[in-house]
């Protein structure tokens, strides 16, 4: 029987209604852009140029502009290519995961959440492609005939799983995205005036009607592909983990890698997803549809996937140390209190330690300290991905081959360039489409059980 | 039966009743009314999904999963043959002596090439069984059916008493009660 809850508080507060709803999250698609939403595209644009600017230099002098050596072939590059993956994985998890859970609290945040996984794999095939070096021959990386002269690639190498992993997950949470936005942008389509938008919009709704029919077959491809989108999610970020669990390199060549590269996935992308939300339910005036509520589901999650990550970094310690390998031993000491001890330091601070402070109810429904915390959160895994591929690559088995490593100019410019990327993208998604699931939200208005 | 589902179109209809809400539980009730005397319900426009509405109008269980279950079979015949051809007939790569037939190796590429064939298979019967084409000629009832109206479309004819489908509707509080005569609504 379905009755109104007088248990669970309301998951989206003001008493809204249905026409208010579309009021509220269509209002910056059908208004002006407002100053904080110019702002924020221009600085985005600035660091969009800084990206292009490094990418130009990258391509004109070469490679050999960045500071990776023979002992450190993965330096900047692949951190922020890790960095970026683990960051777009949360968004379909996020989205795939809550729905087949039935946690309805999902419909305020899914929409910005796939649209960050989507941004966030743009930026992180940045990184591979551009490495390859000469990337004009990129497409070698697809299994075509072998014409060219070259051989058919290697089916057993964890990094062409990746190119079939992330080129997947990339076109299903975008069919996902798409599918999902349809009944919004038919909504759109309906209220924009001038004749060009509403081309545009009706383009891409497809001459959706809201029908029951449509919307039955809607609800139940939407759960098959969450049911799809979960094992994809977990299979991409465990094969991106058998990059370096396939090794053996000491500190890479570890079983526990997949599971600990999931739980980061998620636990850093929840922190991106509130480092966007708290600001958009500020400057769009979304506090009714994104409450302290959303904000306490989601830092609950950052502690738990924080505590998750800071388990597996004490693991891996027990494990050199169980394992009797000195060389596994010598990886992880030089970890703690080698050359780099300050980027493993900053890793667990901000990763194992910081994330704690969500135990206490204060911490976990201030929105202004949440978002300092999804920034120290995806601080710290950056610092996780640097140091397991700096650490463990600067020390070789051969003391001869030991070097440092620190990211050149253009290797920094890249990484901020990729921000760039990121939040044009965001900015112009905020612009001319619905932030928020506008139809399902509508559906939890009544709070029904 | 097409795989396009013909009963989307409003186009070939020539005589409907239509009822407005902006509740769900008296569209519901409506609906529930309706079915029970008899009437068919062409159908429901909602600008959210309503749960149990398919069932009080009749619609039948989608195919799709099946459809998914096809496309992923599909997809990993396509898959394991291509890896089969390129990596044990065309050029066999001899890595470390591993073996090549059936390696554990080759699950990764065939896992995501599965679920890329269902993916995408399932969203192209999706798109076609109900009719949503890029550029195809938007034909609503009312404009806000997207945002807050929730209309019951009746098709009316031989043998449907118009009074009597008013007077149910009627019974449940309506917004607005409208005919649909060739493409043009009055209002009643």
């Amino acid at each position: 029987m379905i009755h109104d809850s007088i248990i669970r508080d309301r998951l989206v507060t003001g008493d809204k209604t249905a026409a208010d709803v579309t009021r509220d999250i269509a209002r910056p698609i059908l208004n002006k852009p407002s100053t904080a939403w110019k702002v924020g595209f221009s600085l985005s644009l600035v660091f969009l140029g800084i990206f292009v600017t490094s990418l130009f230099y990258t391509l004109w002098t070469g490679i050999g502009v960045w500071n990776i050596n023979k002992s450190v072939m993965w330096g900047w590059d692949i951190t922020n290519f890790v960095f970026w993956v683990g960051i777009g994985h949360a968004g379909t998890l996020i989205s795939a995961v809550l729905l087949l859970f039935r946690q309805k609290w999902r419909m305020s945040i899914n929409r910005s959440a796939e649209a960050m996984t989507i941004f966030a794999v743009i930026c992180a095939a940045m990184f591979p492609v551009f490495h390859m070096g000469r990337v004009w021959v990129g497409y070698w990386a697809l299994p075509l005939p072998n014409g060219f002269g070259s051989l058919w690639v290697n089916f057993q190498s964890p990094l062409l799983w990746d190119v079939f992993a992330i080129s997947t997950y990339f076109s299903v949470s975008l069919l996902f995205w798409y599918i999902g936005m349809i009944p919004d942008i038919a909504t759109i389509r309906d209220k924009v005036k001038g004749k060009t938008e509403k081309a545009v919009y009706s383009f891409f709704s497809m001459g959706w009607t809201g029908s029951t029919r449509t919307w039955a077959r809607y609800e139940l491809i939407s759960l098959i592909l969450a049911g799809l989108s979960t094992p994809l999610v977990l299979s991409v970020h465990t094969i991106v983990s058998t990059d370096f669990a396939t090794s053996v390199i000491p500190g890479w060549h570890t079983t526990i890698f997949p599971p600990y590269f999931v739980a980061g996935a998620i636990f850093s992308g929840f922190g991106m997803v509130a480092t966007l939300l708290i600001v958009a339910r500020k400057v769009m005036n979304y506090e009714n549809y994104i409450t302290i509520g959303h904000l306490d589901a989601m830092t609950k999650i950052i502690m738990v996937t924080g505590s998750i990550v800071g388990i597996a970094y004490l693991t891996e310690f027990f494990i050199a140390w169980y394992s009797g390998v000195e060389y596994e031993q010598y990886a992880f000491i030089n970890r703690a209190t080698g050359p780099y001890w300050w980027a493993y330091w900053s890793m667990m601070s901000c990763n194992l330690i910081a994330p704690q402070v969500f135990w206490f109810k204060w911490a976990r429904t201030t929105p202004w300290f949440i978002f300092i915390m999804s920034i120290v959160v995806n601080v710290g895994m950056w610092f996780e991905r640097f140091v397991i591929i700096v650490t463990s690559l600067h020390r070789d088995y051969l003391p001869s081959s030991w070097v440092m490593y620190a990211g050149s100019l253009t290797e920094i410019g890249l990484f901020l360039g990729t921000f760039g990327i990121f939040f044009t993208c965001f900015f112009l998604f905020a612009k001319f489409l619905p932030v928020i699931n506008m139809s399902e939200v509508k559906s939890i208005l009544r709070n029904r059980e | 039966m097409g795989i396009l589902d013909k009963n989307l179109s409003i186009r070939n209809r020539n005589k409907m009743l239509i009822g407005v809400w902006e509740d769900e539980d008296s569209l519901m009730a409506a609906a529930s009314d309706l079915v029970h005397d008899g009437v068919k319900i062409h159908d429901i426009y909602t600008p959210y999904p309503v749960h149990g509405l398919d069932r009080i109008i009749g619609v039948r269980r989608s195919k799709l999963a099946r459809i998914a279950f096809f496309c992923a079979i599909t997809g990993f015949t396509l898959v394991t043959t291509m890896i089969w051809y390129m990596y044990v007939i065309d050029w066999p790569l001899n890595i470390g002596n591993k073996p090549v037939r059936f390696a554990p190796s080759w699950a990764p590429v065939m896992f995501e090439g599965t679920v890329l064939c269902t993916a995408f298979g399932m969203g192209f019967f999706f798109f076609w069984r109900n009719r949503l084409v890029h550029g195809i000629k938007n034909e609503l009832l009312d404009p806000r059916q997207t945002d807050d109206y929730l209309i019951i479309a009746v098709e009316t004819g031989e043998g449907v008493d118009n009074n009597a489908v008013l007077s149910t509707m009627k019974k449940h509080s309506p917004v607005e009660l409208r005919e649909f005569h060739h493409g043009v609504q009055t209002t009643i």
